[in-house]
This record gives C-alpha cells, sequence and structure tokens, in this order.
C-alpha cells in the first residue's frame, strides 16, 4: 500500500497527465488508442501530439504510475504496439486526484453563483 | 519498419522528414518511444489524408514537428517531476516576469554586496569584452560595411600582370581601357583614375594638394551625383577644353571654409587657371579621402598600350555577373595586338600577360583582411580566457554560497530555479563587463584610428554604429552564459550536507575542484596559443628589423619640396642645388642632398625596360627592366649608402648635363656580371647612353619585406622624361636630434623658392618604422592579448593551487608532525601545479600547431612552425605557472602542525 504523502507528492497532476491515467481508468491500452480516448472524452480540448504522448507516457511509466505490458487481447491491433496499464500506485493517485476534483466540483456547485443558475 | 505500401506518398514522404526531426529529441526518448512514436504519426497522418489530402498532412507534419520541438526542449530543461505534476505551482506570464525581475534584483543586491569578487570579474570582462568589440568596430568598418556608393558590390578593379617583364602586378593603361571600352559587353561604363598631388594657389593658402584625375565616366561608375554645381562631361576632358575641377567636400571645407558661392570662382592648380564648376559629394572618398580637387582627364586609344599606372575601375553591366565580367577581360586580352598592331601576340605570350578583375571592396581591403580576421581571432581567444578566469571566480564563491544554496533546495526550490538564479547573477555581471567594455571600445577605437598602420584601409570609416553595440550586447550576453554556465555543475549539486555542515563536505569541495581544475588547464592552453601566436609574430618583426635596410637612417632628416611640373628640369635643378647649398651652409648640417623618391617608399621612382650597349638583345627577347630613380650630388653621403666602386652623383654632372648613372650593386650583378664601370645603358628607346660611373650598395627600395630591385640613380638633369623632379625630397644629415633641423629646412626652401610648398618633415627612422607598421600593429595586439591571458592563466592557478592548500591544511600539518620536511611539502603542491600547467601547455601547443598556420601570410622568414618559438613558450608558461604554484607551496611548507589542528 502506498504510503499517503508517496500519492500527494504527484497532486495534483497536470491536465495531461491526469487524462492519460484516466483513459487507462478502464483497461490496458496502447498509445493511439489514449490519444483517441482523451480526445473523444475532452472533445478534441486536449490533444496528444505524438511526442508530448509518448513523453509523458515516459514520465509517468518512470514515476511508477503506469507500467508497460505484453500485448494482450485485441487481434485487430497491431501486435508490435505496447499496451500500458495503470499500476497500483498510479490508481490511488489517479483516485485521489479525482477526489480532490469532486471536493471542489461539490463545493463550487454550493456556491449562490453556480446554485443560482 | 511500418511503411505500409498502402500509405499515399504524402503520408510516406510526411514519415521521412518527421522521422528526420525526431532526431532532435533526447536519446532516452528516442530510444524507447522513437518507433511507437512514428507508428502513431503515420496514422495521424493517414487519417487526415483521408480526410482533407495533402494539405491535412502538411498540417500534421507542421503540428507534430512543433510538439517534437517543444517536447525536446521541456525534455532537456524540466524535471520529469515538474512537467506532469503540478506539485510546483505553475505561473502565469506575469508573474514569470515578475520573477524574473525579483531574480535580477536579487542578482544585483548579491553582487553589490561582494565589492571585492564584482570588481575582479567586470573588469576582467570589460577587458575582454572591450578589446572584442574595438577590434570588431574595425573589421565592421573595414570589411563588412560596403563602400558608401549605390550597389558598391558592382565595382570592380583590373590587375594586368605581365611576369616575364618582372612587372607581377600593374594597374591598367589607356590601351586596356580602350580595349574594354570598345569591346566588352560586361561592363556598363569604365572610369579611370590616376591620384597625384598639384600645387594650389589663387585661395588664402597656398598649399601641396591631393588630386584625382579621372574621366568623366566615374561619375557613371560610383553613381554619384554633386552635392553642389554640375558633374564632369565627356567635353571637359576633350584637348584644348577650358580648364575645370570639382572640389571633394573636403577640399571645399579646407580651402573654403564650405562657401556657398564657390561655384564659378578660379583657382590656381600648378598655375593653370582652373574654374570650379561643382562640389563632390561628401561620401565620395575614391581612392582615398586625401583628395581634394578632381580634375578630368582624357584616356584616348592614341596614348598607346604601354604607358601602366592609371586605375581603372569599371560598372558592371546589368545581369553581369563577376566570373562572367571576369572571363570576358581574359577572352579579351589576344585582341590587344588588334587594336595595337605593335604589341605582338609573341610579345605578350613571353610576357607571361594576363588580366585579374576584383571587386573594389576586395581591391580597398587587400591584405589587411587575413590581418584583421587573425586580430580577431585573438581577441575573442582573450575572451575566452576572461570568461573562464571569471567562472573560476564564481566556483571559489560558490564554497561560500553553499549553505545558501542548501537551504532553497531544502525550501522546495527546483533546480532550474537555483539554476537561473545564478544565472541572472551571470548575466548581470555579463551586461556591467559589456558596458564598460564598450567604453573601453570607444577609447580602444580612438586609440586604433590613431596609431592604425597606413597600410590599413578605410580607417576614416571605422567607428562605432549600431552594428557594433548590437555585436557589443550579444557579446555581452554570450559571455555572461558561457561563465555562467561553465561553474553550473559545481554549484548545482544538491548539497546533502551542505545545510548541517557536518563533516567537510569533501565529494562536494572535490567535484568542484575537478571544474576548476578543468577550467585552468583551458585557461593555460589558451594563454599557449594566444603566446606562441604573438612570439612567432615577434620573431617575424625581429627579422624584419633585422633585415639592412642599405641606408643609415639615424640623423636624417626628409621634407618633401615641391617646385612643380612647369618649370623646366635645368631651371627647378638648380634651385633645388641652390637648396642642397644653403641646407649644408645650415650649422649642425652635415650632408644634405635632394632625390625623387626615399629609400623604403614605393613613390617618386620609375621603372623601365633598358638596354645595354655592349650586350645587343637577340630578336625576340624581352628587354631588362630596372628602377631609376633622380639623386642630386651627397645622396649617397647623406643617406649613408656605400659607393663600393667609382664614384658618386656630382653637382658637375648636373652643371653639365652629363649623362651618366650610378647603378646599385644587384643591377651590376644582374645585368653585367658585376662589372658594370664604364658600361653604357639607355632606357627607352632613346639612343642616348648613358655611361655607368660608379656603383653602390643594395637599398630595400619598396619596404624592408619587398625584393631588392636593380636600380639606377641619375643626375637632376636627365633626359628621361618619367624621372621627373616636380615633387623632391630635400634630406639632410645631422649628428644630433634630425627634428632640430626642421625649421632651418624650411627656411632654406622659403629663402630660395618663396611660394614653394613643402610636405610634413619626417625624419627617416619614421619613414622606415611605417613601412613595418602594419607588421607591428598585429604584434603589439597579440603581444596584448598573450600577455593578459598569461596573467590571468597564473592567477588562476596560483587561486585554485592557494585553494587546494587551504583545505589540506590539517593534513599537511599532521604530514609534517609525522616528520614530512618542508621541502617535500612544498615539491608535492608544486607538482600538483605543474601537472595541471603541463597538461595545458600540451593541449595549447597541439592547438597552436593547428591554429598558428593562419598566422603564415603575415610571418615574414619565419616558418609557423618554428621550433625557437615552440621551445620557448612551454618553457615561459611552465615557469610563470612554477612561480605562480611555488608561492603557495611555500606557505604549505611553513604550516604549524600545532595551528593547522586547531584551524579545524
Amino acid at each position: 500500500m502506498p504510503k499517503r504523502d508517496s500519492i500527494d507528492r504527484f497532486l495534483p497532476l497536470k491536465p495531461v497527465a491526469f487524462h492519460i491515467l484516466l483513459a487507462l481508468a478502464e483497461g490496458p491500452r496502447h498509445g493511439y488508442a489514449i490519444r483517441a480516448a482523451v480526445e473523444e472524452l475532452t472533445q478534441k480540448g486536449i490533444r496528444l501530439w505524438p511526442a508530448t504522448l509518448y513523453g509523458s507516457v515516459r514520465q509517468l511509466t518512470a514515476a511508477g504510475l503506469m507500467e508497460p505490458i505484453d500485448g494482450d487481447g485485441d487481434p485487430d491491433d497491431d501486435a508490435r504496439r505496447r499496451y500500458y496499464q495503470l499500476t497500483r500506485l498510479g490508481r490511488r493517485v489517479l483516485a485521489a486526484d479525482t477526489e480532490r476534483l469532486r471536493a471542489i466540483v461539490e463545493y463550487a456547485r454550493g456556491t449562490r453563483a453556480i446554485a443560482e443558475t | 519498419m511500418q511503411q505500409g505500401d498502402d500509405a499515399p506518398r504524402s503520408v510516406r514522404f510526411a514519415l521521412r522528414l518527421f522521422q528526420w526531426c525526431l532526431r532532435m529529441l533526447p536519446e532516452p526518448l528516442r530510444r524507447d518511444f522513437g518507433v511507437e512514436i512514428g507508428a502513431d504519426f503515420r496514422e495521424l497522418a493517414k487519417g487526415a489524408h483521408g480526410r482533407g489530402g495533402a494539405l491535412a498532412v502538411l498540417l500534421v507534419l507542421l503540428r507534430s514537428t512543433v510538439d517534437v520541438l517543444l517536447r525536446s526542449l521541456s525534455e532537456r530543461w524540466v524535471s520529469d517531476h515538474e512537467s506532469f505534476s503540478e506539485a510546483e505551482r505553475r505561473l502565469s506570464l506575469g508573474e514569470r516576469i515578475m520573477l524574473l525581475g525579483q531574480e535580477l534584483r536579487l542578482a544585483l543586491r548579491g553582487i553589490i554586496r561582494r565589492p571585492g569578487f564584482t570588481t575582479v570579474a567586470v573588469l576582467t570582462l570589460a577587458l575582454g569584452i572591450g578589446a572584442n568589440v574595438a577590434i570588431f568596430a574595425v573589421v565592421n568598418a573595414v570589411l563588412i560595411r560596403p563602400l558608401p556608393y549605390t550597389a558598391s558590390e558592382r565595382i570592380v578593379w583590373f590587375n594586368h600582370h605581365a611576369p616575364g617583364l618582372n612587372l607581377p602586378e600593374m594597374e591598367s593603361s589607356a590601351g586596356t581601357i580602350t580595349l574594354y571600352r570598345e569591346l566588352a559587353k560586361s561592363y556598363e561604363s569604365i572610369a579611370a583614375i590616376v591620384v597625384g598631388e598639384t600645387n594650389l594657389s589663387g585661395t588664402a593658402d597656398p598649399a601641396r594638394i591631393t588630386v584625382l584625375r579621372t574621366t568623366p565616366s566615374i561619375f557613371d561608375v560610383l553613381r554619384l551625383r554633386p552635392e553642389m554645381g554640375r558633374r564632369l562631361i565627356e567635353s571637359d576632358a576633350a584637348r584644348g577644353a577650358p580648364r575645370v575641377a570639382l572640389l571633394s567636400y573636403r577640399g571645399w571645407q579646407t580651402h573654403f571654409g564650405g562657401a556657398r558661392d564657390v561655384i564659378g570662382r578660379t583657382i590656381r592648380l600648378d598655375d593653370e587657371v582652373t574654374e570650379i564648376v561643382g562640389v563632390m559629394p561628401k561620401h565620395f572618398a575614391h581612392p582615398t579621402p586625401e583628395i581634394e580637387v578632381v580634375v578630368p582627364m582624357l584616356v584616348a586609344r592614341e596614348d598607346g598600350f604601354s604607358a601602366f599606372g592609371i586605375g581603372a575601375i569599371a560598372r558592371l553591366a546589368p545581369g553581369a555577373t563577376l566570373e562572367a565580367a571576369r572571363a570576358e577581360a581574359i577572352r579579351l586580352q589576344p585582341r590587344i595586338s588588334e587594336l595595337y598592331p605593335d604589341v605582338k601576340a609573341e610579345f605578350l605570350k613571353k610576357a607571361g600577360w594576363r588580366v585579374t578583375v576584383v571587386s573594389m571592396r576586395d581591391r580597398l581591403v587587400g591584405d589587411a583582411e587575413t590581418a584583421l580576421w587573425i586580430v580577431l581571432g585573438t581577441v575573442g581567444f582573450l575572451l575566452l580566457v576572461a570568461c573562464a578566469s571569471v567562472a573560476n571566480l564564481f566556483l571559489v564563491r560558490a564554497e561560500g554560497r553553499q549553505r545558501e544554496v542548501g537551504i532553497r533546495f531544502a525550501l522546495g526550490a527546483t533546480r532550474s530555479r537555483v539554476a537561473s538564479t545564478f544565472l541572472s547573477e551571470s548575466l548581470v555581471l555579463g551586461i556591467a563587463g559589456g558596458a564598460w567594455g564598450l567604453l573601453l571600445a570607444f577609447l580602444g577605437v580612438r586609440a586604433i584610428v590613431a596609431a592604425a598602420p597606413p597600410q590599413l584601409p578605410r580607417v576614416q570609416e571605422i567607428s562605432v554604429d549600431l552594428r557594433v553595440m548590437l555585436f557589443a550586447a550579444a557579446v555581452s550576453i554570450a559571455a555572461g552564459l558561457v561563465f555562467g554556465i561553465l561553474p553550473l555543475p559545481g554549484q548545482m549539486r544538491r548539497p546533502l550536507h551542505g545545510l548541517a555542515r557536518a563533516g567537510r563536505g569533501h565529494t562536494i569541495g572535490r567535484d568542484r575542484q575537478r571544474v576548476r581544475k578543468a577550467l585552468i588547464v583551458t585557461q593555460i592552453a589558451l594563454a599557449v596559443v594566444l603566446i606562441t601566436g604573438s612570439g612567432l609574430m615577434l620573431r617575424s618583426f625581429n627579422r624584419l628589423r633585422a633585415v639592412d635596410p642599405g641606408i643609415r637612417p639615424d640623423g636624417v632628416l626628409t621634407l618633401g619640396v615641391s617646385i612643380g611640373e612647369q618649370i623646366e628640369k635645368p631651371r627647378a635643378a638648380a634651385a633645388y642645388q641652390r637648396m642642397v647649398d644653403e641646407m649644408r651652409s645650415t650649422p649642425g648640417a652635415r650632408y644634405a642632398a635632394v632625390t625623387n623618391s626615399l629609400p623604403l617608399r614605393s613613390d617618386g621612382i620609375n621603372g623601365g625596360s633598358f638596354f645595354i650597349k655592349s650586350k645587343p638583345r637577340a630578336e625576340g627577347t624581352l628587354p631588362p627592366v630596372a628602377m631609376y630613380s633622380v639623386v642630386s650630388d651627397g645622396f649617397f653621403q647623406t643617406m649613408g649608402i656605400p659607393i663600393h666602386q667609382g664614384r658618386g652623383i656630382e653637382r658637375a654632372d648636373h652643371e653639365n648635363k652629363r649623362s651618366v648613372a650610378v647603378v646599385n650593386e644587384s643591377f651590376a650583378r644582374s645585368f653585367l656580371d658585376g662589372k658594370a664601370m664604364g658600361e653604357f645603358i639607355s632606357f627607352g628607346d632613346d639612343s642616348v647612353w648613358i655611361e655607368i660611373v660608379g656603383v653602390v650598395g643594395d637599398v630595400r627600395t619598396f619596404g624592408l619585406r619587398e625584393e631588392i630591385r636593380p636600380t639606377a640613380y641619375l643626375p637632376m638633369t636627365t633626359h628621361i622624361e618619367t624621372a621627373r623632379i616636380g615633387l623632391m625630397y630635400l634630406v639632410a644629415r645631422t649628428d644630433s636630434d634630425p627634428i632640430a633641423l626642421v625649421p632651418s629646412a624650411r627656411a632654406v626652401v622659403r629663402r630660395v623658392a618663396p611660394a614653394t610648398p613643402v610636405t610634413t618633415a619626417r625624419t627617416m627612422n619614421d619613414v622606415l618604422r611605417e613601412s613595418v607598421a602594419d607588421t607591428s600593429f598585429t604584434t603589439t595586439i597579440l603581444l596584448i592579448a598573450a600577455l593578459v591571458a598569461l596573467a590571468l592563466g597564473a592567477i588562476g592557478l596560483y587561486g585554485v593551487i592557494g585553494y587546494v592548500v587551504s583545505q589540506r591544511t590539517q593534513e599537511i600539518g599532521v604530514r609534517i608532525a609525522l616528520g614530512a620536511i618542508p621541502s617535500q611539502v612544498r615539491t608535492m603542491v608544486l607538482r600538483q601545479g605543474l601537472v595541471l600547467a603541463g597538461v595545458g601547455v600540451a593541449l595549447g601547443l597541439g592547438a597552436a600547431v593547428a591554429l598558428t598556420r593562419v598566422l603564415q601570410s603575415l610571418l615574414f622568414e619565419v616558418d609557423s612552425r618554428d621550433p625557437l618559438t615552440f621551445a620557448l613558450v612551454p618553457a615561459v608558461m611552465l615557469t610563470v605557472s612554477g612561480i605562480a604554484a611555488y608561492l603557495p607551496a611555500r606557505r604549505a611548507s611553513s604550516v604549524s602542525p600545532l595551528e593547522a589542528i586547531r584551524a579545524e
């Protein structure tokens, strides 16, 4: 079980990192699929060009938040693509950051300006 | 790889470009993810192609490439953690700017708080930057700035060569100008230019002034419009046309105080009444800024082919390139015989006849180019040494700042923040050094203009302009970055125990020492290169000074006296003779004479082919060529030229208009097997035979570097037309200071010929110095740079070894307590210093072997790998390093064990 402060030191995540981790929350994906998921979810608000995508993948992997696995399942996909999945630490960090965002969203909803609209 | 054949061509092409761009990415990312990045890009590009064709692919390519660029920067400069987590707050642009301001203020405060460090650092930098900016100002004016005429790069100059006639380089003649004017298509207009001197009268002060004789076409070639009045037109140059002249801007200011009503006034030029019709524009200074009057000149085909000595400039026709124009000029040479049937093709072939066409800028800049780039390179090296010095100071200071750095890291500062603090400090210092350097450069430029050798062209244009300022700014910032970044590795270690100061922080200290040692080695190596360069120049300069000029210059005064060309020779000769007589009776003057050409200077002297009576020339062979100079009696005694055989020129030779000549040794040896006495020669085609009555020692007529030429000395009344005596130099020898003779020499000229203009009086030693001025200029700058580099290197070495000693005080104390003899300790420390110096010297010598080759063209009779220099330089450097290391070594050996332990 990762310690609390080892999670905290990643918070808050930058949007790109948050969305990459989020894209992996439903299961392993390869790079191109991560991009597609992020672009779909953010309605192209975040576009991951190749160098940025894999630069971030490298960093998040090095930080131990995600890890590559051997290609599985989907026979349609290119066998040479690497699949990535969240590590336990990654899952916890994602959860913690989501919790942080949820708290902020709830507070914001509670404020008058937003509640009245 | 994944390049499936199914991908459209534009996609495959974009992929190849993109993969090439991927090289920008840092190694780890490229190695682990290069394949995936490429594959992804291919998918993106394919998708884009399906939606929008090749244009969409291009957009994807652009966007992805920018992404690669940005990523490769952030991978290098931002830590992994910072780049995906906002644990350190994200800053807005405004905040960043505020932070930068804060950083700079902090840096400034830090700098002010350490006045000693700051003064040394700023002065060192100011020296380095100032020297670079000053020399760059010269390079800028002489080499970079174009000539001040419209499309000046299209102005060219003609040189002709006849090595077979002993005439390796000549200007042009009426014949060649006619050739190009009539037959060439690559030139829009051609102008002849001849710079001379003339006597100006009819104004407030009669004066000897510089005149440009030129064809009216110069206004087309240089695209000039007169400041006032009208330009020269073809009819001005016609034979018998009324004489007209334009004043140069300078002549207008000097002789007419810039009066607006100067047009239409008349002046006398060499006693000919001449009307002023205009004033040249201010920027006109061609080929020299000394020109005060411009008069028309006619260049006609009838003037003949062989009278060289006319400069020719041309403007390329629209569309013509320099290469094409050059090729056309070369093609035209065989057609000389069409215009001048007596110039046979065979003669041209024997003479090795050739033409070269060069741009006017190259012609003006000439030999100065190499020397200037070398000098700029030299001061560039000096700046590097200065940067290494300051970087070293920074490292020394870093010792004292471990605590500060430790605290900042502990408070959560990132490496980039700490680095930016150090960098802002070095930038502030760099800019301060640059500001002082610019001030030094202003002074330096003045000094250079004042001390510039006469061989340096365009001196009057040297100034600190916008480009020089930008250069200064760029150099300052670059210097700041260089000496800021070099010590960073030493400063940036996260000091694990920097805060607590527990232990003695050895690992950190040692790392920093390694950087400092590397810097010292670099400094010493650079110093060795500079010392080698200056050593070679010094040797070359000494060789040059050791050349026997053939005269004894001490105690000789020279004064130009211009009677002018209008007076016929016998009358002029008589006047000069009276001046010589009066000069001789002046107290203090031992000998006196006149001549039309001073030794070591090329002006005044003439040359031409001649015949020897006893050796008729075989048909088809080329005539020998010699120089001839006009002298009065007493010339050889005054100049200290030894008479080897026969006699010198005598007074009776002028009075009786004898056809005699005295020749130099080279003449006798080259043409008459050393037996010249009693032989007869004749110059030109005339049949007046001249008897050789004496042989004198050789003189370096054209300067110390130049070959000795066969020369004949003729009496003043010689019949040879081109041996002019309009301008003669009155020379006198005294046992005391020759300058003391100046007033009496002027008085003599005034008494004999009252209205005759005289030029500045100079000693023969001045003339000698001027002839080596270009070498001494380069040598001086190299020498100063080398000495400064040597001093900085020695101080740096002293600092490092001193620091090592202070770090090891305890260890040394223990050693002494255990019975080490002080001399052993001394040797140990000294050895450490000498090892560093030795490495630096070895590297420096290696670099010097490669770099001094560029000096070769400036060296005189010295090889660029001169063994003596290459042996002496390491000796000098090691001696100085030895002294620099000995001082701390002595301190080490006197460490008292008790104190050493107490000091801990």
